[in-house]
C-alpha cells in the first residue's frame, strides 16, 4: 500500500525535512538545557521550553499538557517514549521522587516493574523508532502501535503494529481474532504488521536494559489474500 | 441500537411471518419426508425437495449446494445447525458412511471429535436461535457468529457474538476488545460475549444431559462515550468502561 499523503505538497515538504534531521536538532537542544522527567506510574512529565516543545511535536514524542505557566512547558511522554530518550538519543534526564536516577538500570527497573511487558514493547518502539518510523499509540485500532513515514500533520498512518513474543503474546491466538483485525485494520487503509520479539533467557541479563541487544525482532505483515487479485497473468512479475 | 430494516415494509413483512412461524412449518415438512443428511468431517449435506430448501432458506438454515440436479436439491448445513435440526427440533435425521446414527450421542461425540469447541458453540447457537433469533457464521467480521432479528434479507445483523468460556483465547487483553468493540461498531452492530459456564473438559461432555447444565450468560460490550452519557441524559452515570450491561431484550 502506498503512503497516503494528507495534501498535495505534503510528500515534498517531508523529503525536504526528513525526520532524521529534526531528532538530531531535538537531541542537542535538550542535552543543552539538561532537560529533566519526573517518572509517575504510567507516565513521564517532562519540563521544557517553548521552541523544544516544539520540536517535540515535530518528531512526534509525547504530548503537550496544557498547562498556565508561559515560559515552561509540560510534556506527557508514554514509558517506551522517554526510555528512548533516555537511553537512546541520552538527551534528557530522570528522576523519581525528586532523586535523579542516574544509572539507566535503576530506570528500567522502575518502568518494568510498572509496566509488565515494557521491555518488549520497548524493544518493538525502538525497533521501529531507529529506523526514523514515527510511532504512536494503536489505542483507538486495538493494537499496540500505529506508525508514519512521517508527521501525522503530512501523512496518514501507514502500518497497524501488534507487539507479540514467545510465551507472553495473548493477541492473533485463534482466526477470529486474525480476522478482526486484519479486516479493522483494512477498513482504516493500514497494513497489520506483525512484531515478533524473541528473547534470549539469560537470567544474568534479564533485568538489565543490556539484554535488548540480545533480543532480535521478526516482521510479518498481514493481509487477506484475494483471489481475484493474484490471478496468475498479474502477478508474473 | 434499534433494529435496521433494510426496506421499507420490512419490518411489516417481518412482524407478519414470524421466525418461529416459518420454523414449525419447516419442522413439520422435513418430519414427514424424513430428511437425512450425510456427516463429513467439517460440516452436513442434507438433500431436500425444492419446497423445503426454500423453507430451510426462510428460516437460515444452511447454504444451498449448487448442482444439475432439477428434483433434489442440496443443503449444506454447520455442525450447530445440523445438530439444531436433528436435536432440538428433531426433524432430520444424521447419517455416517452410509449407516443411519440413531443415536443422538453418536453424532455428539463424532462432531465433538471433529471440533472440540463443539459442546460450547453448539450451546450458544442453541441458546439464541431457541430465542428465534436468526444466526450466520461470523467469520466476516471477525467473531463466532452474527445475529439478526429476522431474515437477512430484510435486517441487517443487530449482533455479533464472540463465544467464551473460562478458558477462551479471546477478550483476554485490552487491545483486542479495543480491536473487537470498533469493528462491530464500525459495521453498527453491538459485541455480544455469551460466557458458557460448564464443564467442558470432564466426561460429562460426552453426555447430552451436560448441555442441559450449561448456563449461558450474555454480556453487551460497548464503548463508554461521556459525550453521549451526560448525567441529565442517564441517571445511571455509574457506568464501568467499557460499558458492560445484562442484555435485557434477548
Amino acid at each position: 500500500m502506498a503512503p497516503r499523503w494528507k495534501w498535495k505538497g505534503a510528500e515534498a515538504k517531508a523529503l525536504a525535512e526528513p525526520v532524521s534531521k529534526t531528532v538530531s536538532e531535538l537531541r542537542s537542544s535538550l542535552t543543552q538545557t539538561e532537560a529533566l522527567g519526573f517518572l509517575s506510574s504510567c507516565n513521564v512529565l517532562l519540563s521544557v521550553e517553548s521552541e523544544e516543545a516544539e520540536l517535540l511535536d515535530r518528531c512526534c514524542f509525547g504530548r503537550l499538557v496544557v498547562g498556565a505557566e508561559k515560559d515552561k512547558r509540560w510534556i506527557q511522554l508514554s514509558f517506551e517514549e522517554a526510555f528512548f530518550l533516555f537511553y537512546k538519543l541520552k538527551c534528557i534526564k530522570i528522576c523519581l521522587h525528586g532523586r535523579s536516577l542516574e544509572n539507566e538500570v535503576d530506570l528500567w527497573r522502575s518502568m518494568s516493574s510498572f509496566k509488565q511487558d515494557f521491555a518488549i514493547l520497548y524493544k518493538a518502539y525502538s525497533h521501529l523508532r531507529s529506523k526514523n518510523w514515527i510511532v504512536r499509540s494503536g489505542l483507538q485500532y486495538g493494537v499496540d502501535f500505529v506508525v508514519y513515514r512521517h508527521h501525522p500533520s503530512l501523512v496518514h498512518s501507514e502500518y497497524a503494529v501488534l507487539v507479540q513474543s514467545i510465551g507472553g503474546n495473548d493477541r492473533l491466538k485463534v482466526w477470529s481474532d486474525i480476522h478482526c483485525s486484519v479486516r479493522l485494520t483494512g477498513s482504516v487503509a493500514k497494513s497489520l504488521l506483525v512484531l515478533y520479539v524473541n528473547r534470549k533467557v539469560n537470567t544474568e541479563k534479564m533485568n538489565l536494559p543490556l539484554c535488548l541487544e540480545d533480543y532480535t525482532v521478526e516482521e510479518q505483515t498481514i493481509r487477506r489474500w484475494s483471489p481475484e487479485l493474484s490471478r496468475e497473468d498479474e502477478t508474473r512479475t | 441500537m434499534a433494529p435496521r430494516w433494510k426496506w421499507k415494509g420490512a419490518e411489516a413483512k417481518a412482524l407478519a411471518e414470524p421466525i418461529s412461524k416459518s420454523v414449525s412449518e419447516l419442522q413439520l415438512s422435513l418430519a414427514e419426508t424424513e430428511s437425512s443428511g450425510t456427516l463429513s468431517s467439517c460440516n452436513v449435506l442434507l438433500a431436500v425437495e425444492p419446497e423445503q430448501a426454500e423453507l430451510l432458506d426462510r428460516c437460515c438454515f444452511g447454504r444451498l449446494v449448487l448442482s444439475a440436479e432439477k428434483i433434489k436439491k442440496w443443503i449444506q448445513l454447520s455442525f450447530e445447525e445440523a445438530f439444531f435440526l436433528h436435536y432440538n427440533l428433531k426433524c432430520i435425521k444424521i447419517s455416517l458412511q452410509g449407516r443411519c446414527l440413531e443415536n443422538e450421542v453418536d453424532t455428539w461425540l463424532y462432531m465433538k471429535s471433529k471440533r472440540p469447541n463443539f459442546p460450547m458453540f453448539f450451546k450458544a447457537y442453541s441458546h439464541l436461535r431457541s430465542k428465534n433469533w436468526v444466526l450466520r457464521s461470523g467469520l466476516q467480521y471477525g467473531v463466532d457468529f452474527v445475529a439478526y432479528r429476522h431474515h437477512p434479507s430484510l435486517v441487517h445483523s443487530e449482533y455479533s457474538v464472540l463465544v467464551q468460556s473460562g478458558d477462551s483465547d479471546r477478550l483476554r487483553v485490552w487491545s483486542d476488545i479495543h480491536c473487537a468493540v470498533r469493528l462491530s461498531g464500525s459495521v453498527a452492530k453491538t459485541l455480544l460475549t455469551l460466557y458458557v459456564n460448564g464443564n467442558f473438559k470432564g466426561e460429562d461432555v460426552n453426555l447430552l444431559v451436560c448441555l442441559e447444565n450449561f448456563t449461558v450468560e450474555e454480556q453487551t460490550i460497548s464503548r463508554w462515550s461521556p459525550e453521549l452519557s451526560r448525567e441529565d441524559q442517564s441517571t445511571n452515570s455509574k457506568q464501568h468502561v467499557p460499558n458492560v450491561s445484562n442484555l435485557n431484550t434477548l
